[in-house]
């Protein structure tokens, strides 16, 4: 059962990509961090991804991503496809 | 006939997609003609008609399969149908499976299994050593392996390609890290299978216990 961060952060990410909802997905993720992430499980989780020749890095540090949310478009919406599933 | 494994090893995500086949698909195949900087074009175009079975770890986009340090492998209308008639082709990577796969159908390969969507998974940095240790990156990586194995036991595509679906399933309803959780569907909902389904490649001997030691990894390059 999801939690109520990760149900929010899923809710910022199915707004339209504009810097207002970009920040709001970053802030949300934030919170998800900070309630959810990574119980104990690494020292140094890192998001990654195969793709080429993307705008964003193939390694995410995922204390990184919030900055990345808010920056950058394209890693808002890998981010809303991995959470919410919609293209 | 020998396997090709085409093992790109020169940044986080190749390391770890690597680690993992190189701990438990390596052993039980013929020896890896491809790791790390041998990833690269002339030496696939050498060893890749010889075989039954292609499987390839890189980075990628729907058009082309990239190497070391992001050498094309595979592009689109640019390698001999040679290279991939008869074959089944499994390429972790990510969106190969839009236009890239159905390029490999058309020019004679058996069957390919791929991803139309970037592949994600989360992974220790800490762990760039030893990445087949990393309990975040196997809740992802292992159903790849499972599914490999299977093709590798002998059996179809379609078993492999289920037996990884089944994995990724079983795996997030026990995970706890909802990020994690997301990624492992998603990766579930990008997994493709094209051409003939019922393509099988030789069996191979499974692993025996003890398994050999693993392999010694140097640090990645920072470049």
């Amino acid at each position: 059962m999801a939690s109520t961060a990760f149900e929010n952060l899923k809710e910022s990410l199915r707004k339209p990509a504009t810097p207002e909802a970009m920040k709001e997905a970053a802030e949300a993720f934030r919170k998800y961090q900070r309630a959810e992430l990574a119980k104990n499980r690494g020292s140094r989780p890192t998001l990654v991804s195969l793709g080429h020749n993307k705008t964003y890095p193939h390694a995410i540090p995922l204390d990184e991503i919030p900055g990345e949310l808010e920056k950058n478009p394209e890693f808002f919406k890998l981010m809303k496809r991995i959470a919410t599933k919609e293209k | 006939m020998p396997t090709v494994l085409a093992l790109a090893d020169f940044d986080l995500p190749t390391r770890s997609g690597s680690g993992f086949l190189l701990r438990y698909i390596v052993p039980r195949v013929e020896p890896v003609q491809l790791y790390s900087i041998l990833v690269r074009r002339t030496p696939f175009r050498l060893c890749a008609p010889q075989s039954d079975i292609i499987i390839g770890v890189g980075h990628g986009d729907k058009a082309a399969f990239y190497g070391h340090n992001e050498a094309v492998i595979l592009e689109l209308d640019h390698y001999n149908p040679r290279e991939v008639n008869g074959k089944v082709i499994k390429l972790l990577s990510c969106q190969c499976g839009v236009s890239l796969g159905p390029d490999l159908i058309r020019n004679g390969a058996e069957a390919f299994l791929g991803y139309v969507d970037d592949y994600v998974w989360v992974c220790d940095a800490d762990l760039a050593l030893r990445p087949w240790a990393d309990t975040m990156a196997a809740s992802s990586l292992l159903p790849v392996v499972d599914g490999l194995n299977t093709l590798l036991d002998g059996k179809t595509a379609k078993e492999a390609l289920d037996t990884e679906l089944e994995g990724y399933t079983r795996n997030a309803a026990i995970e706890e890290d909802e990020l994690i959780r997301a990624c492992l569907e998603f990766n579930r909902d990008n997994a493709v299978l094209l051409g003939n389904s019922t393509a099988r490649v030789r069996g191979r001997p499974k692993i025996t216990l003890p398994i050999p030691p693993p392999p010694i990894l140097v640090p990645i390059s920072k470049s």
